[in-house]
């Protein structure tokens, strides 16, 4: 299977793992909103909502909230492609319906392979350019990793 | 597929980061950032034993944040200039949710998997 993308490995993330489970179990867990509230924001954060219109150019919307409520992440995403079992594209670079976004960020493609009676599971994660400013958010979620690299770059800031 | 590539050239910034979730060893970036110091100073701070105090130096030199000179019998250590890119710090934490992400992934399916035979 090729993309028509070109990974770069400054901006961008791939992840492949073996699952064992069948592709059509992984697919489904990845487009019933009841599902992916409860996998798709690392903890301690919450999914308190999460609205899916699988179809090209649908919603793909995740509210995410963090432990003491005090911070909300309420993205709109835009579905891209929708290849059933196979691959999932969606992006923030639109809102439903195709319209440009405001804070575009991210494209993730999901890419399941059958693999014996599992799955070969690949997500890839293409960054916009200016994503180191715009990625305050996401910082937020780790709140050990966040601390370190906060206080590394303030002691890049003063070299 | 290049795609290989770019898992490969991760790992470098995994040392930083687990160089720097040490709180010792951050202070002794922290240190290290107003001036180039010697072991004993470096150690000074701290209540070490000066074996213990060394490994932690190592860590951060393995990993490319801080250079060592040894001059008669003072080993002096400096940071490394450029150790670490902003935007790789910006990767490393993308790389760390959609991990952690796919770990969640990977035990909600398998439960779901076991519920529905």
């Amino acid at each position: 299977m090729s993309y028509p993308f070109k990974p770069d490995p400054r901006l961008d993330l791939t992840l492949e793992r073996f699952l064992d489970a069948p592709r059509e179990l992984l697919w489904r867990a990845w487009t019933t909103p009841e599902h992916v509230k409860q996998w798709f924001t690392p903890k301690p954060w919450i999914i308190t909502d999460c609205e899916i219109d699988l179809r090209p150019g649908g919603l793909f919307r995740t509210r995410m909230q963090s432990p003491d409520g005090k911070e909300v992440n309420d993205r709109h995403c835009c579905y891209l492609e929708i290849v059933p079992n196979e691959r999932l594209v969606w992006t923030d670079a639109l809102l439903p319906g195709y319209r440009p976004s405001g804070e575009p960020f991210i494209t993730a493609v999901i890419a399941l392979t059958q693999e014996g009676k599992g799955t070969r599971y690949t997500a890839t994660a293409i960054h916009r350019d200016e994503a180191t400013r715009n990625n305050h958010e996401e910082m937020g979620f780790f709140d050990g990793w966040g601390t370190v690299a906060d206080q590394l770059a303030d002691y890049v800031k003063t070299i | 597929m290049s795609l290989q590539a770019v898992s490969q050239s991760v790992p470098p910034i995994d040392g930083i980061f687990r160089a720097l979730a040490d709180p010792t060893r951050r202070r002794v970036v922290e240190r290290l950032n107003r001036s180039p110091a010697s072991v004993s100073e470096l150690a000074q701070p701290f209540d070490m034993a000066l074996p213990s105090f060394v490994e932690h130096l190592k860590v951060l030199e393995g990993c490319g944040l801080v250079h060592s000179e040894k001059a008669g019998r003072v080993r002096t250590y400096r940071l490394s200039p450029e150790p670490l890119a902003l935007a790789e710090i910006w990767l490393a934490e993308q790389r760390a949710l959609w991990e952690r992400r796919l770990d969640q992934f990977d035990a909600y399916v398998m439960a779901l998997k076991e519920k529905e035979k």
